[in-house]
């Protein structure tokens, strides 16, 4: 007993020394410029080649170390040039660019107008099912097939690029992560392995464990201004309530995405830490299928965006995390109107909606099956449509039935006829209104609730061919009005971006603007 | 040649035993590719579903070959498993064997450390209250026994944390080591301890002991609570066996008896138990690991379960499915060996 009882208690010692040691926050060799920021996330990135990816996460660390030829500048919401020196259109559909001089990749090869025909040629020929190919069509008129006549090489800086349509969204398309500009290394026709990613960008891919980390370490080769950081070590979380904890303990400098509304709450009050807000453009939508009843009848449809009521979901479901929506078009990008306060008012107006109902026959209350799904939207989903059920029913107008099930399943009787109304998500490719107008309300949209109208299709495509901005931003007001009008959809909120960070850490408001781009150049460890 | 007929039924039996493993292996790849198929969605879906046209998601689905015979895919997969050749992850692109060896790593860390936890908690907590029995020391050890058992792994971690890593700021609340640290390391051998220790860097070492604590505790202290039971009746057993009044009766002091007569005799079971805990601590490990978000390969099986990645998570499970079969065959050789009833 006396030996067992000596070996537990030096243990126990042992333990205490160890705890002794602290924990806390790491020693990173302290801040400015020789900082190491650590970036706490749930979120995981799928490739870090640009053929490879269509989600946040890879496009956020290409965004910092593989960059394209034209970028987002913070703050602003048309493109820039970023490895070109200037690109311009010289017709609706011939797109030259001029790269600056001198550049090198972080292997230290030149980069050169061949690598940009290399790295565009091979994301559309590789085709990857989780690539952004499809992103590329108005240069390559096949996803999978390149003729190579669709990028010219026009001598070592200079680059055309010949659409096969007249697209005003391509600069922006060249902004996002399948712009991303790679070595003629990399293989023509399969993905480069991430643990030999290259690009030039403030950062070099130091090292990428999945599931662990990724590093990324300050570019001394880079063109422009140099970070406000030596090092970023992105850690990945599981779960939202493990960062939360992190973040509080001063093990992360930064926790951001996916934090939910009730730890960000929390964090508010916490020592040390301070949660800061941005505009952001991802926006949840309820989405009628015209073909299907009640959704086939506009009186209902109008119904409904008279009586839903977007504060309530703000205030008791998402804590003020998100803002109410009236467009598909987020508050933030040029072009935006807010059609959907202007034609149903802000709150919830019962008298008129009845109005609508009476006029147009309908017998209330009406019955309304609203789908949602707990598997891709977020625990909340469940809180935001029973909020929308309380409007909705409460009015006395309506007697709504939710029915939810798996994403997997969701996602693909959505598109079949098999919902009436049902909920959906959008995070944006590029923040032009053109991304939050084309995919739903053309005729051919993904969505395939049959809405069509032709007037709609031709402004569409007349925003599309015009490279005038301020033409552009007419298109978009008119076709928000006829939406708002005709309610195929019916916004509801948009997010804001929130970061919880450490006491010193600055630069992170700077970074959220609507290109939903993470600059970590910009963010310092005082 | 007294020990022939001993060594060759030995054989037998383990001829024998590997024989009846092979179907039961086959039989478990064969539930683990059939539920993967019938479980909805697959990979595309689930990262591409409510962004691009159901047409675009179908042609997706065939270029990646989801679309073919599930014959065809069964024979595949057989074929890889035969060759240990587990395939590539769809998700992320990763060779699942790598997966296994560097994550696995990190799993077999921790439940290494936490099997000395729990045999450091099991074997004395246990010893203390057979040798006390019915004393407040032994209702002590039970009920602290029955309690570790019962508490869901996940409640306990996020005790611990809470406690020790919020309230009292003892130990970091998550990761295998700080994110510095992970990245300055060179990890040869994927173990962060050993890492560290054939780096000499007792910095590093000092770190991911730190992180290892609260895991290793959490989990070690579920399967303590087994062991605890099992040590304390094997001690009341033994302390009743004829051989103590033996020894008590040759004059020996009590304290001898005890530890060297009784105590000892009581541990032989432990070793047995220690392999049949393995199943235990491996489905303990994906809780514990999700909840201190340590890296190991419970946590990427329920990463690659969420996108859906058919490819890792038919490997993962059968590397689980065949470490377990593997481990089971091993315990029942041993068990074959040390008792010679077993082969009857």
């Amino acid at each position: 007993m006396g030996r067992s009882l000596r070996i537990l208690l030096l243990l126990g010692a042992a333990l205490l020394v160890l705890a002794a040691g602290g924990c806390g926050g790491d020693d990173d060799g302290g801040g400015g410029e020789g900082a190491t920021i650590i970036h706490g996330t749930t979120d995981q990135p799928v490739s870090y080649d640009p053929a490879g990816s269509y989600d946040l996460p890879s496009w956020n660390v290409i965004y910092n170390a593989i960059w394209g030829l034209l970028s987002l500048p913070p703050g602003g919401n048309q493109p820039e040039p970023a490895l070109a020196e200037s690109c311009n259109f010289d017709n609706p559909s011939t797109y030259t660019c001029k790269l600056r001089e001198g550049l090198k990749f972080s292997d230290g090869t030149d980069l050169t107008a061949e690598d940009v025909k290399h790295s565009f040629d091979r994301n559309n020929r590789i085709n990857d099912p989780k690539g952004a190919a499809p992103l590329l069509g108005s240069l390559y008129k096949e996803t999978g097939k390149v003729t190579g006549d669709e990028v010219e090489v026009v001598d070592d800086l200079t680059v055309t690029f010949h659409l096969n349509r007249p697209d005003a969204t391509w600069p922006f398309i060249m902004t996002t992560g399948a712009g991303g500009i790679v070595p003629s290394e990399y293989p023509a026709d399969k993905i480069q392995p991430d643990a030999q990613a290259v690009g030039h960008g403030p950062y070099k891919i130091a090292e990428y464990r999945p599931g662990e980390q990724t590093v990324l370490e300050r570019n001394d080769d880079f063109y422009g201004e140099a970070p406000k950081n030596e090092r970023v070590i992105i850690q990945y979380f599981d779960k939202s309530s493990a960062l939360k904890l992190a973040v509080e303990n001063g093990e992360v400098d930064l926790g951001y995405r996916n934090l939910t509304p009730t730890e960000v709450e929390d964090l508010r009050g916490a020592d040390g830490v301070e949660v800061v807000e941005g505009n952001g453009t991802e926006i949840r939508y309820m989405v009628f299928n015209t073909k299907l009843e009640p959704g086939n009848n506009e009186a209902v449809r109008k119904a409904m965006a008279y009586v839903i009521d977007r504060q309530a979901i703000v205030d008791n479901v998402y804590n003020g995390t998100v803002e109410p929506l009236y467009s598909m078009v987020p508050r933030g990008l040029a072009g935006h109107t807010d059609n959907f306060k202007t034609v149903y008012g802000e709150t919830p107006d019962k008298a008129k909606a009845e109005q609508v109902l009476e006029q147009a026959g309908v017998q209330t209350p009406v019955k309304a099956e609203i789908w949602w799904t707990p598997s891709h939207y977020g625990d909340l989903s469940a809180d935001e449509y029973a909020e929308i059920k309380r409007a909705l029913d409460g009015s006395g107008l309506f007697d709504v039935q939710l029915k939810s099930t798996e994403w997997d399943e969701y996602s693909e009787a959505s598109s079949k006829d098999q919902y009436p109304v049902f909920q959906l998500g959008w995070f944006p490719d590029y923040p032009d209104p053109d991304n939050y107008l084309t995919p739903f309300y053309r005729s051919d949209s993904f969505l395939n609730n049959h809405y069509k109208n032709e007037q709609v299709d031709k402004l569409l495509a007349d925003q599309q061919a015009s490279t005038d901005q301020t033409e552009r931003e007419e298109f978009f007001k008119q076709i928000q009005e006829i939406a708002a009008e005709e309610v195929p959809i019916i916004p509801i909120w948009q997010g804001k971006q929130v970061a919880a960070v450490r006491e010193g850490i600055t630069g992170v408001a700077d970074t959220f603007d609507p290109s939903f781009q993470f600059r970590y150049w910009l963010v310092a460890k005082e | 040649m007294a020990g022939t007929p001993h060594t060759t039924s030995l054989r037998t039996y383990a001829l024998t035993r590997l024989a009846l493993a092979l179907p039961m292996v086959w039989i478990l790849l064969t539930m683990v590719f059939l539920l993967m198929r019938v479980a909805p969605g697959d990979p595309i879906s689930a990262a591409l579903g409510g962004r691009v046209p159901a047409e675009q998601l179908q042609e997706r689905r065939e270029a990646a070959g989801y679309d073919r015979p599930l014959i065809v895919q069964y024979f595949e997969y057989l074929g890889e498993i035969a060759r240990l050749d587990f395939g590539e992850t769809i998700v992320d692109r990763r060779p699942v064997t790598k997966v296994i060896l560097q994550n696995g790593a990190a799993t077999l860390e921790l439940t290494l450390v936490a099997l000395i936890v729990a045999l450091g908690v099991g074997i004395s907590v246990g010893l203390i209250s057979g040798r006390y029995r019915d004393t407040p020391l032994d209702i002590a050890g039970r009920l602290f026994g029955i309690l570790i058992y019962a508490a869901p792994v996940f409640f306990l971690g996020f005790l611990a944390q809470i406690v020790f890593s919020q309230w009292l700021g003892w130990f970091p609340s998550s990761g295998r080591a700080s994110p510095v640290t992970s990245f300055d390391l060179d990890t040869p051998t994927n173990l962060f301890l050993i890492d560290a220790l054939i780096a000499l860097d007792f910095d590093a070492f000092i770190d991911v002991l730190k992180h290892i604590v609260l895991p290793a505790t959490t989990l070690g202290l579920v399967i303590g609570g087994v062991f605890i039971r099992l040590v304390r009746v094997n001690v009341l057993q033994t302390l009743q066996g004829d051989y103590i009044e033996a020894a008590r009766a040759r004059g020996l002091s009590e304290r001898t008896v005890v530890w060297h007569h009784a105590f000892k005799n009581a541990l032989v079971p432990v070793i047995t138990i220690i392999g049949l805990q393995i199943a235990l601590l491996l489905g303990g490990a994906v809780l514990t690991e999700q909840t201190f978000n340590w890296p190991g390969i419970g946590s990427e099986l329920i990463r690659y379960l969420n996108n859906r990645d058919y490819i890792a998570i038919q490997g993962i499970i059968t590397f689980f499915a065949l470490l377990v079969v593997a481990i089971s065959l091993v315990i029942d050789l041993v068990n074959a060996w040390v008792d010679p009833r077993v082969r009857y």
